[in-house]
């Protein structure tokens, strides 16, 4: 008995000193992660941290990197500007990432792009849509593989020009991307629909995030009349805004509600049978827009491992590290400036379709999808019937019209 | 329906359902001279309780009924364990100690219920929309706006006719001399603490069939509870009843007539407050 366990023992050690050997010969090849992990939009950041642990044991069983194991790092932006440069920094220089992956809000993307240029350090946005990062405020080191506003918006100006209502107006949370994706839909649907009436701005309605109690805007968008409403909130101010809406009649038939982020998961799963029938939603990826082999074995892992289907941002998260493990294979190393030099026009088939990043301003182009919410009794949740696809190049703003300007 | 109606409708709701949360806060500051920060967690506690039991039993009642009880509960172990040891001690430590409090809660309830959002449906009996004047309204609302009032009066009656209620202010105007007169003061803070949680967590689960429960939803609703309590007028019960349907109503009618200014104007209020009578609309003179 004694010397079995002994021999048990020196098993051991030998194990953790071969595995050590190993260990040693290749550094893991490091991923920093930033995303929401605490506060109201927790939820995002788990989806996300799921999207790439999945990533990061696919690439590791397929033998890593160049050889080499992958180690994802993450931490919590809380969705505030300094925090996020600040867990930047720490990524760098302390735990001494590779690259960085990740952003939900706009605002800390805005801020934590110029800092990468002091960093030197490859970032890849995953969900946050300010189209500033890959236009005016563009650089070598930033990439986006997500949907970015414009792109969205361009969808729901297609979509809502195609619709009877004649005046519209807006809710969306009162921060830069609200008053960003309800400025782009003027510009937008006006270029493709005249005789539209678009209410002023204090017409509208731009709650702040901070909003729990949603009737004063439910009834003041009901009051105006408008028979076209643009909603831009997301996460739990949209899950209480449609809850409150569907008690106040807001969801009565009587106008055309399109929301651009109403078909995230993270969402509907809140929301069930709770979430109205018939109402345009947009998204980053919806799971089952594609029928390729890459998104169904993407749907199927995820939904094995985690019991629900991937949200956008799990995909983001999920496909930035496909598409950094492809562009190191590709360069045959992680040497940041050449990663930097490889993604620029690197294309690859990822579970949303093939997404090709634009040279000139690191922006995905990639087709989108919109669709009408539609109840289905094999889903948990509200699904997306009829679906709308949209060929990445219609939506994509030209390049002149980013104004990125790449030194 | 008219929007100045509804308007009216939606600020006395919002305020009504603020009362029930700050109230607790109020009356813990006034007896106890503790401003405690975990008072949003106590709330949010109550609102995945509501969420809890709902899933066990199906019933939002039971929940009503026991969610605040356990909370009190929980109350008084940290009002035992934690509070109590340092009353003497500066101020600056309780809210140090509170505020850790609220850190803790936070993210045990994120360990137990996890970081997504959750949606609670209210009763049978209040969902739905009822007829008022030319147009129609959500049950669940209107219910809120009768609950508040009930609630305050209830108070009232408490704080006012009862001898308990009696013995409370006493203590609240002069802990030593209360002592000494026989009132076991330490007893009556323990209770105090545990009816402020009791009633936090009230109206938290009356919160959870109107907005959705996530973690962090207590770190958003104490700011506007604080404000509540200072423009009422700290440790002032009907001060907080005034303040929250003021903040209900100017919540409501801010969106509609001067959405420029509404995310600041609680903050100016509260600076106006603070500047030409800093103990509040209906608070004692200091």
């Amino acid at each position: 008995m004694k010397k079995r366990f002994i021999l048990g023992i020196s098993v051991c050690f030998l194990a953790l000193i071969l595995s050590g050997t190993v260990y040693a010969a290749a550094k893991p090849v490091k991923l920093g992660f930033v995303y929401i992990m605490s506060g109201p939009f927790a939820t995002y950041g788990q989806f996300a941290k799921q999207g790439a642990e999945l990533a990061i044991d696919e690439v590791n069983k397929a033998g890593g990197i160049n050889g080499r194991t992958v180690e994802g790092f993450f931490e919590d932006s809380t969705g505030k500007s300094d925090v996020g440069i600040r867990v930047i920094r720490k990524l760098v220089y302390e735990a001494g990432v590779d690259a960085v992956i990740g952003l939900d809000s706009s605002g800390v993307a805005s801020a934590v792009t110029p800092v990468m240029k002091e960093l030197k350090t490859p970032l890849i946005i995953t969900h946050a849509a300010t189209p500033d990062v890959t236009g005016t405020n563009c650089n070598r080191y930033t990439f986006r593989i997500s949907l970015n506003l414009n792109q969205n918006i361009a969808m729901a100006a297609k979509i809502a020009s195609e619709g009877k209502a004649k005046t519209w107006t807006t809710v969306g949370p009162d921060y830069s991307f609200g008053h960003q994706s309800w400025e782009y839909f003027q510009k937008y649907l006006s270029q493709r629909k005249s005789g539209l009436v678009f209410l002023p701005d204090d017409k509208a309605a731009f709650p702040p995030l901070s909003t729990t109690d949603f009737s004063p805007y439910i009834t003041k968008v009901i009051s105006s009349n408008a028979d076209g409403v643009l909603i831009s909130l997301w996460g739990g101010n949209l899950i209480d805004f449609v809850r409150q809406g569907m008690d106040m009649g807001f969801f009565d038939g009587k106008r055309e509600v399109l929301m651009t982020l109403g078909a995230a998961t993270e969402v509907l799963y809140a929301l069930k049978d709770k979430m109205p029938e018939g109402i345009w939603v947009g998204t980053r990826y919806w799971f089952n827009a594609n029928n390729t082999p890459v998104n169904k074995a993407f749907v199927n892992a995820y939904h094995k491992r985690f019991g629900v289907y991937p949200s956008y941002n799990a995909h983001g998260a999920y496909a930035a590290v496909k598409m950094y493990a492809a562009a190191a294979a590709k360069a045959k190393s992680v040497d940041k400036e050449k990663i930097v030099g490889t993604l620029e026009g690197f294309a690859l088939e990822l579970p949303v379709g093939k997404v090709v990043i634009r040279p000139e301003d690191h922006q995905a182009v990639t087709d989108g999808v919109w669709g009408k919410t539609a109840a289905d009794p094999k889903v948990p949740i509200r699904v997306l019937k009829p679906l709308r696809k949209f060929a990445g190049k219609d939506i994509t703003p030209s390049v002149a019209e980013t104004g990125c300007k790449m030194k | 329906m008219d929007s100045v109606v509804a308007n009216i409708l939606n600020g006395l709701s919002w305020g009504m359902l603020l009362f029930l949360i700050s109230v607790g806060l109020t009356v813990v500051f006034g007896v106890m001279g503790i401003l405690n920060f975990a008072h949003g967690s106590l709330f949010m506690l109550g609102s995945y309780f509501a969420l809890q039991f709902v899933r066990w039993v199906g019933s939002f009642w039971i929940g009503l009924l026991l969610g605040p009880v356990i909370v009190a509960f929980l109350a008084i172990l940290i009002e035992r364990f934690l509070i109590r040891p340092i009353y003497s001690r500066d101020t600056s430590l309780q809210l140090l100690l509170t505020f850790g409090v609220m850190l803790i809660l936070d993210d045990g309830v994120r360990l137990i219920w996890g970081s997504a959002y959750h949606v609670v449906n209210p009763p049978q009996i209040l969902s739905g929309t009822i007829a008022i004047f030319s147009g129609t309204y959500p049950v669940y609302r209107v219910f809120l706006v009768i609950a508040g009032p009930l609630v305050g009066v209830a108070l009232w009656a408490f704080f006012t006719m009862t001898r308990w209620g009696k013995t409370l202010r006493a203590a609240a105007m002069d802990r030593r001399m209360a002592e000494i007169i026989g009132v076991r003061a330490p007893l009556l803070f323990t209770l105090v603490f545990a009816f402020g949680a009791w009633i936090a967590a009230l109206g938290g689960v009356l919160a959870a069939p109107h907005q959705s429960v996530g973690p962090a939803m207590g770190e958003h609703i104490i700011i506007e509870s604080f404000i509540v309590v200072v423009i009422g007028g700290m440790g002032s019960f009907p001060g907080a009843f005034v303040g929250a349907l003021i903040l209900g109503l100017m919540n409501a009618f801010g969106a509609t007539m001067l959405p420029d200014l509404q995310m600041a104007m609680p903050y100016i209020l509260l600076a106006i407050i603070l500047l030409a009578r800093p103990r509040g609309i209906l608070g004692e003179e200091l």
